[in-house]
């Protein structure tokens, strides 16, 4: 397909050639070749302007005693793109990701989700309607089977009401078979699946991050927050979650990902924010952020 | 010789469904409740006293159940939202409270009086008291256990597994933690009332001195005897702690040449040694599963 040579992809490719880059790159061209609904994402840059975006926040401010973790912060994520959120060490950003999410509820700021307002939800709401986090240390349920995290993560489950649990047993069953199919196919994708009678806590970093990622699709969400995915992860790994991400945002999957990988934000994103203490610093596609003095100062140093 | 077997069947069965309700709490959902016997008092109080009023046995257990699951529901609104150690202080609070209000509001309870000549159930079916109550206590036990083993492997069980594994994970993932808590907290404090019911028709006489702290933590010995977040473990502790105790109660005092308070004490030193022996060489419980305290976090 010709409009892989405007993909952000290959121009971030072109500053460097990077072994692990190239290889992604690779897999994209021919998956890309194999599918006809390619995404047509660089045909539109910036991503369309005639959609509204599906997450806008706005003036979000968090102070923490009397340090502005996040000052002022802006960040929007274009239906269908996989964002990045950059920064140095302590810049704000997985506090702006508990913001988001209200893990921690803003001072003040207005946050947009899918056309509706949800900085005043309770987190769990805010997963219901579409928008699904994951941490930077990855958290799984130990003590419960990796079949069973997955399970959890499914959405208005008929069981889940105490009441149902008596009267509607056989429906109980029938979703549980669907849901268990479901979560299968998702721990193949993800090399898992001969894992899914272990308990959870027997699995290695890298396979946990899998299994968070896993878990956040079962949940089939509009958007998924990754807090460094490729974190403690090995290159191989980091290949595969890079995979991973490009094949289910192909299927309609936003993301916006917290990563200090460099090459995984270059290779992924359309668009990236770079936060520094607290305040956006930059926005761009990665070529843009890459080259831009400022964001080279503050955070790539030198 | 039968009728003290009967005696501790009862005995045990009470405690096994009061260690029902604490190990839905603790075992599944990781709240910690230590003012578990709150729930078994309010439970008794109710049963015998409405009881006493002429309202059917019946009605008068479900009442108490479900005034202890309102407890629940006041102990769990104003603190199921904070971290998880304010719980254990509130509950123990609330069950000295609750004990204390037995003891003083006299119009109703006749305080340290006690509550005598209520009426019990299957009192006048033919064959002996204690036997029809012992076949009833079994039979509640059954039924409650049957139903928790189908809640905790539904769905909602899930839930409350994972709350107890990591609420923020829950949280994720879009389920109400706080709803969820509530409803387990609830539902193991109504279970302790219907085992406050039994305990008064065992005893059938009640005090507020019957409802002391101490007994919720025995029942906690029981459960993490046998094994948290197993239903069996649970009952099996309450057989285990029962069977322990009438043991040294006979057995001791024809070894150990010692007065009875020392003897009382004896025997709870070895239980607590018995536990401190358990939790270094078996941590999980008797029933618990080893391979469950290998994993990390």
């Amino acid at each position: 397909m010709a409009n892989n040579s405007h993909n952000p992809l290959n121009s971030a490719s072109d500053e460097s050639p990077n072994g692990n880059r190239q290889r992604l790159l690779e897999i994209q061209a021919q998956t890309a070749n194999g599918s006809a609904n390619t995404k047509a994402r660089a045909e539109t840059e910036p991503p369309r302007p005639a959609l509204p975006p599906l997450l806008a926040a706005s003036g979000l401010c968090k102070s923490f005693g009397g340090i502005a973790a996040v000052d002022n912060a802006e960040i929007q994520v274009a239906q269908g793109s996989i964002t990045g959120l950059i920064g140095p060490n302590g810049a704000g950003k997985t506090t702006l990701f508990n913001l988001l999410s209200n893990f921690i509820s803003p001072d003040r700021g207005r946050i947009i989700f899918d056309g509706e307002p949800i900085q005043s939800l309770p987190p769990h709401q805010i997963a219901q309607r579409g928008m699904v986090r994951t941490f930077q240390v990855a958290r799984v349920l130990s003590r419960l089977s990796v079949m069973e995290n997955m399970l959890l993560a499914a959405q208005k489950q008929t069981g889940e009401n105490f009441w149902s649990v008596w009267w509607q047993a056989q429906q109980i069953q029938r979703e549980e078979r669907q849901l268990r199919e479901q979560a299968t196919a998702i721990l193949e994708s993800i090399g898992l699946a001969h894992m899914a009678s272990a308990y959870a806590g027997a699995l290695s970093g890298g396979q946990r991050k899998l299994l968070e990622m896993g878990r956040a699709l079962m949940a089939q969400p509009k958007l998924i927050l990754l807090d460094e995915p490729a974190a403690g992860v090995n290159p191989t790994l980091i290949k595969e979650i890079c995979d991973r991400i490009i094949t289910w945002n192909r299927e309609g999957l936003s993301f916006l990902i917290i990563e200090h990988n460099m090459d995984v934000i270059m290779s992924l994103c359309d668009r990236v924010w770079v936060l520094a203490e607290g305040r956006n610093l930059a926005v761009g596609t990665p070529e843009e952020i890459q080259n831009n003095p400022q964001v080279l100062e503050a955070y790539l140093g030198q | 010789m039968f009728g003290y077997l009967v005696v501790l069947v009862i005995s045990a069965a009470t405690y096994a469904l009061f260690g029902l309700g604490l190990n839905l709490q603790w075992g599944f959902t990781g709240l910690i409740n230590f003012g578990h016997v709150a729930f078994m008092t309010v439970g008794a109080y109710t049963t015998v006293l409405l009881s006493a009023q002429g309202v059917p046995m019946a009605i008068a257990v479900l009442i108490g159940a479900a005034l202890a699951a309102i407890l629940g529901l006041l102990i769990g609104l104003s603190t199921l939202r904070l971290r998880e150690d304010y719980l254990a202080i509130v509950t123990i609070g609330v069950s000295e409270l609750i004990r204390l209000v037995v003891l003083n509001e006299e119009w109703l309870t006749r305080g340290t009086f006690g509550v005598q000549g209520f009426p019990l159930p299957l009192a006048n079916l033919n064959g002996d008291y204690k036997t029809n109550l012992m076949i009833l206590s079994l039979l509640v036990l059954g039924l409650v256990f049957w139903g928790l083993e189908w809640l905790v492997k539904s769905p909602w069980g899930r839930v409350l597994k994972a709350i107890r594994e990591d609420e923020q994970v829950a949280k994720a993932l879009g389920k109400n933690v706080f709803w969820y808590k509530l409803q387990s907290f609830m539902l193991g404090g109504a279970i302790a009332g219907v085992a406050g019911a039994f305990y008064a028709w065992q005893s059938t006489t009640i005090y507020p001195s019957s409802f002391e702290p101490l007994i919720t933590f025995n029942v906690w010995t029981m459960v993490v005897l046998g094994g948290a977040g197993s239903n069996l473990g649970t009952i099996l502790g309450a057989v285990i702690f029962w069977g322990y105790d009438s043991l040294t109660r006979f057995v001791l005092p024809q070894i150990i040449q010692l007065d009875d308070a020392r003897l009382g004490a004896l025997r709870i030193m070895i239980i607590g040694l018995i536990l401190m022996v358990l939790m270094v060489w078996r941590p999980q419980g008797i029933l618990g599963k080893k391979e469950e305290l290998t994993l990390g976090k």
